[in-house]
């Protein structure tokens, strides 16, 4: 645990001093919109990668965050900053409303993730019906530059903002490694009925990763809000969302603490690269990216994270597997 | 506009030599100047969805500002900076927001002096203050929701027309054929899509028309992508109201009317406001028996205007089809280009200065001299068409109407 911690800190410490280092404002925007995909991904990591929980619609969790942040600030005047742990309380409510409706009836799998999926698909249809979220039109939030308005003059403030989020997932994660909590979630994971006969209570201990997972999530969405000061359903429930949140620790690595980290930037590495290589080619670079996916996916299936580690094992030991 | 300015602005003669041939255009533009002094080019930013749903009208949108660039370099860049180029640095938006503005990133970085883009308003929203933080000029092609040019950013110009501007004269032209005809139609059915365009269409309809003597009987709003109408159109064939009007984007709108068409549900009117493909002549060539008769307000060149005709002949020649996206983007890079030339620097504040005091003539849109308030070209507004043996004949106003309106719709 200590050299994870320590892992962490060299990194955060690495991170902040790169507003300083580099120069060019479209790669602080980039390793900022990195950091922003590995918060999702960290947040989907917590249910999908350590409770064995597939979710494609973590959307839902964003959406609310993003979507309660802004109704609060637009049509109630509260402070974002206040709006923020709010956000993040609502996302959570939403994450514990879905995982009790699922796991109370003992969905898994496919099935689990077919509801999440519809559950983010009957959010942005609300959204679109509802006046609170200014239905299709969506919200603009009223451009304010201060940082007491979290509208932050230059992108250096929302990068430390992101930083801290990412570094507080980071905390959560590797605190559930090494908690009961966390030993609870690897169980169900592993085996359901064999975690149940051990005693562990299955359903209050996914309850509890997807209330978590949700809640992450939804601090992302009210980043994004205000980041980009303006809101549509399309946005904040559309798959776009879910697909990013999951994709980034598969490649990166499920159910690892570094994983979502090394995959977000692995996914926006490869999609610039694809960019630099077919630059103006209207989507060429988007099938590069795609191919690229594709074969991580089928020569890493333990993610980046998992290919490292056995490299560095067999490099240390000779040949054993880690 | 005085003299020394009509000696710097491309004129239309020169705009019509070049898209004739290049070597009558290097006559006109001035080519010994270009040998003088020529200075390096300008960079300016193309951002568009070219990918994504939004890809038809983004790579039309695309193609449009390409050709305005070739166009303007062919006669000589911009001749008060010593024939400077304008060199295009593409985006794309990937029709996503947060992709957007990282691409206006990216164009900072490049050095554009200004950009042009990017379709979609809620694009458009993100990518307007991204650009604002840098300072760099952007010129909204499209993007008509009102929010785009009323956030007080000093950076954003919309040549063409906002929301409201095109509901309100659909508005006031819908109840003047209505009139014209005697009053047939009372009775309405909204079809839109569900973003930003579409819902703030349907909301001014809903609030405006019960005012002039129509009666809403129901309005549907549908996903992007939606690829069966067949209930809507049901729905269309059970109410039987006398006028439809869709409002949604390119694939959306041919699927719906070609469901109309296959169903025979023939109102006395589709009246479509800012119909994706209502006004397009891909739609009218594909489907010829779905378009025909269908009414649109949307953006439209003046088609009497010679350029206008020649780009026309010039697109079509290309194999492309001569839309709106692909004009509007054609005429934003001139209306930057002439803006470039009295400014006679790419510095961006200087280009800001000089669009936010433009007064372009030039262009081949039915507005009148440009003249930005807030950001707001204050000429700009759309026009009503309408197919017409497979031709989309312009009919409202009447000072540019090529045909007069077929209202009711004759039966099949």
């Amino acid at each position: 645990m200590r050299r994870q911690l320590l892992a962490i800190v060299a990194f955060l410490a690495a991170m902040a001093l790169v507003p300083h280092l580099v120069g060019s404002e479209f790669w602080r925007n980039w390793v900022m919109m990195a950091l922003f995909y590995a918060l999702l991904g960290q947040a989907w990591n917590i249910l999908g990668g350590y409770g064995g929980q597939f979710s494609f619609g973590h959307a839902a969790f964003f959406g609310t965050g993003a979507y309660c942040s802004a109704i609060l600030h637009v049509h109630y005047g509260v402070n974002p900053w206040i709006a923020l742990p709010a956000a993040g309380m609502a996302a959570g409510l939403v994450g514990a409303f879905i995982g009790f409706l699922s796991f109370r009836y003992g969905l898994r799998g496919s099935y689990f993730a077919l509801v999440t999926l519809a559950f983010a698909e009957v959010l942005r249809i609300l959204a679109n019906t509802v006046p609170i979220t200014g239905k299709g039109v969506g919200l603009l939030i009223p451009l304010d530059p201060g940082a007491a308005n979290m509208q932050f003059a230059d992108r250096t403030g929302y990068f430390y903002l992101i930083l801290a989020f990412v570094g507080l997932a980071l905390l959560l994660t590797l605190w559930l490694e090494h908690s009961r909590f966390g030993a609870r979630l690897v169980a169900v994971r592993e085996n359901e009925d064999a975690a149940r006969a051990l005693g562990v209570d299955v359903f209050r201990t996914k309850l509890a990763a997807i209330t978590l997972s949700g809640a992450l999530a939804g601090l992302g969405g009210s980043y994004y809000a205000q980041l980009f000061l303006y809101l549509d359903p399309g946005i904040a429930y559309g798959p776009a969302i879910s697909v990013e949140a999951l994709l980034v620790p598969i490649v990166g690595g499920m159910g690892t603490l570094f994983g979502p980290l090394l995959g977000s930037f692995a996914l926006h590495g490869v999609s610039e690269l694809a960019k630099l290589a077919f630059g103006e080619a209207a989507g060429l670079d988007l099938a590069l990216y795609g191919v690229l996916l594709v074969l991580m996916v089928m020569f890493m299936p333990n993610g980046l994270f998992g290919m490292g580690r056995t490299t560095l094992a067999r490099l240390l030991g000779g040949g054993r597997d880690a | 506009m005085s003299e020394v300015k009509r000696k710097k602005s491309i004129s239309r003669r020169a705009f019509v030599a070049a898209a004739g041939g290049a070597a009558l255009a290097s006559g006109i533009s001035g080519f010994p100047s270009i040998v003088r002094a020529q200075r390096g080019p300008v960079r300016v930013g193309i951002l568009h969805p070219v990918t994504g749903p939004l890809a038809f009208s983004g790579n039309q949108a695309r193609a449009g500002a390409m050709m305005a660039i070739e166009t303007i370099n062919e006669i000589g860049g911009i001749r008060s900076m010593g024939g400077a180029k304008l060199e295009p640095v593409l985006g794309d938006a990937q029709s996503k927001p947060d992709v957007g503005a990282a691409e206006v990133e990216r164009m900072n970085e490049a050095g554009v002096s200004a950009i042009v883009g990017p379709f979609a308003s809620g694009i458009a929203l993100a990518t307007t203050q991204a650009a604002a933080k840098h300072n760099i000029a952007h010129i909204v092609d499209v993007g008509v929701v009102d929010q785009v040019v009323t956030r007080g950013l000093a950076n954003t110009f919309r040549f063409g027309p906002g929301l409201s501007k095109i509901v309100d004269t659909a508005i006031e032209n819908l109840v003047a054929i209505n009139d014209g005809a005697g009053k047939p139609a009372r009775t309405v059915m909204i079809v839109h899509e569900e973003s930003a365009f579409g819902t703030g269409m349907a909301k001014v309809l809903n609030e405006k028309l019960p005012g002039r003597g129509f009666q809403i009987i129901e309005t549907i709003s549908h996903a992007n992508p939606t690829r069966d109408f067949n209930n809507i159109v049901l729905k269309i064939r059970a109410q039987r109201p006398d006028i439809v009007i869709p409002s949604n984007y390119y694939d959306e709108f041919v699927l719906f009317s070609r469901t109309m068409a296959q169903q025979k549900v023939r109102p006395k009117a589709i009246y479509a406001i800012l119909g994706g493909a209502a006004s397009s002549q891909r739609f009218v060539k594909e489907f010829p028996d779905a378009a025909q008769y269908i009414m649109d307000c949307n953006h439209w060149y003046d088609p009497r205007n010679p350029v206008a005709q020649e780009l026309k002949k010039k697109v079509e020649a290309k194999g492309l089809y001569f839309t709106y996206e692909l004009f509007l983007n054609h005429e934003c890079v001139r209306l930057l280009a002439e803006a470039l030339e009295r400014a006679g620097t790419g510095d961006r504040a200087a280009v800001i200065q000089a669009l936010a005091s433009s007064g372009f003539a030039n262009h081949f849109m039915p507005y009148g001299p440009t003249r930005f308030v807030n950001g707001q070209n204050q000429g700009a507004a759309p026009v009503n068409t309408q197919v017409q043996n497979r031709e989309i004949q312009l009919i409202f106003p009447k000072e540019f109407a090529s045909a007069k309106p077929v209202f009711p719709m004759p039966a099949a």
